[in-house]
């Protein structure tokens, strides 16, 4: 089913990329108005406290000081901050202020003023009176702790996820194909062992900013660096009890999400600020802040068993994990799940395999959604653990996954019984082209000759590691996303989706897809995206859903517009829309032929006016995994071990890569921030709480100098029910390096590092517990 | 106090204070090509050109800047606009926050090396953060832009 | 930051006079250690106009003024390789352009990378009002020195020189850094221990003295100093890195 594709698939730039270099205003913190007030938040200096008393009547005294929001002035309504589908797999377990503070962070008070200084002067003369509380620091100590972080009210789950609060459990997941116990006791071999991943900041350039103002209509404007415009307005409107037609949130350009905007940030005090003053007001977050005060990825603890016959075919599979979702639940459910329902299907020929667990409240900074979504923390266990079985049974470990894992027409029971913190989606296979890129991965790095070891010099060794990884492609049912385009005279087309760019590209593959299918070019297609009031709706850009679900909406009103061109031209020649054909430019009927330019204008201005324009929306019933093989080559010091990447080879089935170079920016970015995770990104909280970590000299993301050679291919692939055969690709580069890079040190000193970062320092200390 | 410098080609005199960091001053007075992105000294995007020499503008006091030439990417629009074409043919044109300083920083690198190495290339660019491309689609970008040897 | 005035000093004189005036008026050089301290200053005493950013040959001695950047630092011919290259590992171009040598300098900071380089060698401050004082005595004492740091004095030796710099990524303060010179003496350096910079003199007593086992040099080396832990990383491991570069930096100035 393969074409030869004109704009799917070739080289395109995106549509903004010029502007945004060449400097144009486009973010949220360009486009806030010039007399915004300012809006600061005083924060908890305490891991865990009771607000007894918020006065601030000095603050307000201070001339500038315009309002002030403390939980005596809010509604008390719960809410979820997690930009999800409603109802919501997130506990509502936040007010916008409370009567406790969770973590070191959190907000007690915002204050509005006319400048940044006035602002910060009011919050030191605001005095609270806490009672200090025993914080829970020690997630594996959170379950059933005397300290219990949520004892309020009115919170509540919006359907069963486990949700315990009086256990600081924020929810709890269990499910079993077959019977592990038993298929483990048969088999020849069985391997067992525990990791820990830790807290990554996602570290997007842009830091979380947002601002409100009331219009001429006196409805509530709201502009958010945000993934979700749909549900932040829907979640406004319901906690603030304004009517959802009384707001409008748009997402300017976003200088990067990965997940950490993709729940609230400054939204809700903006708007109150401007709802309360009729000014307009905004809210940017200081670097500390984003660090400290939005969210992180869930540091977990995953422990495995996993057994084999002694020719190598894995029989069962056990995977224990416990999330550590910090102050609020955000995301809790559903990245857990994912540790188990996007990792372990990739070895589906087991007879037998248990996932579950909990996800417990502690008082750190709340975890949220953060790309990989589970998967990343999931794929450092069980592809380590995959070396280990590979090594007790003598096996090559890229054979014991060649031999085990998925392949095209294969399926996993896993689909059916894993969703979206509820059931899931059945699925076949359609394209796994896994079996290839293992293959290829293989010979690009060059594998049998560096395996596993080798002397490169004094006291220098390289050595590689490897990872196999799948991810998703939206969520069945219940991501969806639509699109409307507009004819313009002179024929070309306006475009609008709700669909999320937050620097992905989306708007640039959604207007390649519009090309492909109206066989225009770039330049006939004008895209404008993410406005609650302009664009209809989309989910948001989560779940790597922008290419197969907005991407699939777009080639839906595509077609539609085709098929609705080839009906107004029939008019126009007097025959049938079979009987005409279309060549983007031109339509012809045997002799006659009308312009699209020709039709456009006329039916705008003189010709049977009216104006052409279809919406269409998608969701999928499916959910086609992306699927990758990687392959990571090490130099290592073998007095200091101290590393560096030599060589990072992934071979990726994203089935048709709509725009082939935004592809392989995807996978390379995350390359680069998965390896952030595995090496450098360390999260340092001290013993009361405080998270030490907090800016870019004390919180470690690569530079270019960490970066060794990137080899990025893909395969010749393509899905059925993907938009030009694809599938996405957003999440699926972050998933392989902690595994890579942990296979690579055991294949270079034989010691096996088990908690994140892989720091020469644990090298060493790994080593010398070794002799 | 008053701070007189060259910004872009044209004289002008703002009041400022006097702890007052360039990047504020350059974005209260309309040019919001110039990011904040940690105010720590730490990851690039507020990079500026003062007499052509790159200096992190959250980190560099106004007043320090009397007298001098301060550049931002509104006076390279040119240069801007094709480095971006060879960011795209690599895929490194995403989120676009780093950029403006990205295109600053390769403007006074090819006045300073006009034919860098790879490893010059690095050494140049290596206080730039960039969160989404991984960097080396952007090395490659750079490289092609300045035509550089091996 | 804070400040209530901003003054460019015209004079040495003047500007001394500002600091005595009040402990709340600062000599601002490049600015950055100021920005991250969050500075509240009455004074931004400024030196811009004195003359300090050049770089001098005075035949012992290259004269480096304290207001010259980390980047004109490195650039400079007549800087000593191993010093340049020291401070070209300083996080990035646009960071050094800022930063000064005397800020570097003056505030004696354990993670600095030009405290540990110059250490390497022989080197006198110069500060106003009149006083020279060597760099080792100056990092040696508590406290810092009443008055205003005008010009580093690097003096010409002929000798080979090795710097290694231990960071988690190349934006990092480093975790240890290293500076090994032989000359007419050997000097070990290490620093960032965290504490400051520090010469090893036993070690270089025992190196001077004829002492040829590198690995013992090290040791010695490693064993007079202090290491501690900071949030990232335990002094055993610190002490792990010193004995290793230690030892190199001998074998690389032998070579």
């Amino acid at each position: 089913m393969k074409k030869n594709f004109k704009v799917v698939n070739n080289l395109t730039p995106s549509v903004d990329g010029k502007g945004l270099m060449q400097g144009r205003n486009a973010y949220v913190n360009d486009l806030a108005p010039e007399n915004c007030l300012i809006v600061k938040l005083l924060r908890s200096p305490h891991a865990f406290a009771k607000v007894k008393k918020v006065d601030v009547s000095e603050a307000l005294k201070l001339p500038g000081v315009e309002c002030i929001l403390t939980k005596d002035n809010v509604p008390h309504v719960s809410f979820t901050r997690a930009g999800q589908g409603y109802p919501e797999p997130s506990p509502h377990d936040k007010f916008i202020f409370d009567e406790y503070v969770r973590y070191v962070g959190d907000e007690v008070a915002a204050v509005a003023a006319v400048n940044e200084e006035v602002a910060n002067e009011a919050l030191k003369l605001i005095k609270v009176d806490y009672e200090v509380l025993e914080p829970v620091l020690d997630f594996e100590k959170a379950f059933e702790n005397a300290s219990v972080i949520h004892p309020e009210d009115g919170i509540h789950e919006m359907f069963p996820i486990g949700f315990d609060p009086k256990k600081n459990l924020a929810a709890s997941y269990e499910m079993e194909v077959g019977n592990v116990t038993e298929e483990l006791k048969k088999c020849d071999v069985v391997v067992e062992d525990t990791f820990y991943s830790q807290a990554q900041a996602h570290a997007m350039m842009e830091p979380h900013s947002s601002f409100a103002k009331l219009d001429e209509h006196n409805r509530l404007v709201v502009y958010s660096t945000t993934q979700t415009p749909y549900h932040v307005r829907r979640i406004i409107s319901k906690t603030l009890g304004l009517p959802v037609e009384k707001i409008r949130v748009v997402k300017p350009r976003v200088g990067g999400g990965f997940g950490g905007k993709q729940a609230f940030h400054g939204e809700m005090f903006v708007s109150l600020v401007a709802l309360r003053t009729n000014k307009p007001a905004k809210c940017i977050f200081t670097r500390e802040e984003v660090f400290g005060s939005t969210y992180t990825r869930h540091p977990m603890r995953i422990s495995l068993k996993v057994g084999a016959d002694k020719e190598g075919h894995i029989k069962a599979i056990d995977c224990r994990a416990l999330s550590d979702t910090g102050a609020y639940g955000e995301h809790a459910l559903t990245v857990f799940m994912i540790v188990g329902s996007k990792v372990l299907p990739l070895y589906n020929k087991v007879k037998a395999v248990k996932f579950g667990g909990q996800v417990v409240y502690t008082n750190h900074v709340p975890a949220g959604a953060y790309r990989g979504y589970g998967a990343i923390q999931g794929n450092y266990a069980v592809e380590s653990v995959i070396d280990e079985l590979a090594e007790k049974l003598h096996m090559d470990p890229i054979k014991l996954r060649e031999m085990n894992s998925m392949k095209e027409k294969e399926t996993s029971p896993i689909f059916e019984i894993m969703g979206e913190g509820t059931e899931g989606t059945a699925m076949i296979m359609e394209s796994c082209k896994l079996p290839y890129c293992i293959k290829r991965g293989r010979e690009l790095m060059n594998w049998d000759e560096k395996y596993p070891v080798k002397k490169v010099g004094d006291h220098k060794v390289r050595s590689v590691g490897c990872a196999i990884a799948m991810q998703g492609s939206g969520i069945p049912f219940l991501d969806m996303g639509s699109c409307t385009i507009k004819l313009n005279d002179g024929g070309s087309y306006m475009v609008t989706v709700g669909a999320t760019d937050i620097g992905q590209g989306s708007d640039t593959i959604i207007s390649q897809i519009v090309a492909e299918e109206l066989q225009t070019t770039m330049d006939k297609v004008i895209i404008y995206s993410s406005d609650t009031d302009l664009t209809p709706y989309d989910c948001g850009a989560y779940a790597s859903s922008t290419t197969y679900v907005s991407g699939n909406a777009a080639y839906n009103a595509a077609s539609k517009m085709r098929e609705r061109l080839l009906k107004e031209a029939a008019q126009e020649l007097e025959v049938k829309p079979e009987d005409v054909e279309f060549d983007g430019k031109v339509f012809t009927s045997g002799e006659k032929s009308v312009t699209l330019d020709d039709l456009a204008t006329g039916r705008m201005y003189n010709n049977d006016t009216r104006q052409i324009a279809v919406t269409e929306s998608f969701h999928g019933k499916v959910s086609p995994p992306p699927f990758m093989a990687a392959f990571g080559e090490f130099e290592f010091d073998t007095e200091t071990f101290e590393y560096k990447m030599i060589k990072y080879v992934t071979v990726t089935d994203c089935g048709t890569t709509i725009n082939p170079a935004l592809a392989k920016g995807q996978v390379e970015g995350g390359i680069v921030q998965g390896y952030g995770m595995a090496s450098s990104e360390a999260v340092l909280y001290n013993s009361k709480g405080k998270l030490l970590s907090n800016n870019f000299d004390t919180y470690h993301i690569p530079s270019c100098k960490e970066v060794g050679e990137l080899i990025t291919e893909f395969a010749d692939s393509y899905e059925p029910s993907g938009p030009f055969g694809a599938k996405s690709v957003g999440e699926i580069g972050i998933d392989t390096p902690p595994a890579v890079l942990c296979n690579a040190v055991y294949n270079a000193f034989g010691v096996r590092i088990h908690s994140l970062p892989i720091t020469p320092e644990k090298i060493f200390e790994a080593m010398k517990a070794k002799k | 106090m008053l701070v007189k410098f060259n910004l872009n080609g044209l004289d002008v005199e703002y009041v400022v204070k006097p702890g007052e960091y360039l990047l504020d001053t350059l974005r209260s007075h309309g040019i919001k090509s110039v990011k904040k992105g940690c105010d720590a000294s730490s990851c690039g995007v507020c990079t500026v050109l003062v007499d052509d020499k790159p200096v992190l503008s959250c980190s560099l006091l106004t007043a320090k800047v009397e007298g001098h030439r301060v550049t931002t990417v509104e006076a390279i629009q040119e240069e801007a606009g094709k480095l971006s074409e060879c960011f795209s043919k690599e895929g490194a044109d995403q989120c676009g926050y780093c950029n403006a300083a990205y295109a600053l920083m390769v403007h006074a690198l090819k006045k300073e090396n006009p034919n860098p190495t790879e490893q010059e290339i690095r050494d140049y660019m290596v206080g730039n953060l960039c969160r989404c491309t991984g960097y080396q689609s952007q090395q490659k970008a750079i490289k092609a832009y300045l035509g550089g040897k091996k | 930051m804070k400040a209530k005035s901003f003054q460019r000093a015209s004079s040495l004189e003047e500007a001394y006079k500002l600091v005595k005036e009040s402990p709340r008026n600062k000599i601002v050089a490049g600015g950055l250690w100021l920005k991250k301290g969050g500075a509240d200053v009455d004074t931004l005493i400024d030196l811009s106009l004195l003359g300090l950013d050049k770089i001098e040959d005075k035949k012992e001695y290259v004269e480096v003024g304290a207001m010259v950047t980390q980047r004109e630092f490195e650039k400079s011919e007549l800087v000593p390789k191993m010093a340049r290259d020291a401070a070209k590992a300083i996080m990035g171009p646009a960071f050094r352009d800022i930063a000064t040598i005397g800020g570097s300098v003056y505030g004696k900071y354990g993670f600095s990378d030009i405290v540990t380089a110059l250490l390497g060698y022989k080197v006198d401050l110069v500060f106003y009002p009149e006083a020279v004082v060597g760099l080792l005595d100056y990092v040696k004492k508590p406290g810092f020195y009443d008055g205003i740091l005008t010009h580093v004095r690097i003096y010409k030796e002929d000798l080979k020189a090795f710097f290694k710099k231990v960071e988690i990524t190349a934006l990092d303060y480093p975790i240890i850094n290293v500076a090994v010179t032989k000359g007419k003496e050997y000097r070990v350096v290490v620093g960032s221990r965290p504490l400051v910079a520090c010469r090893c003199e036993k070690a270089d007593a025992y190196l001077n003295e004829g002492g040829e086992d590198f690995a013992k040099g090290a040791e010695i080396a490693v064993e007079e100093l202090k290491f501690g832990d900071s949030i990232a990383t335990k002094s055993e491991y610190r002490k792990q890195l010193a004995l290793t570069y230690v030892r190199r930096g001998l074998e690389e100035v032998n070579k």
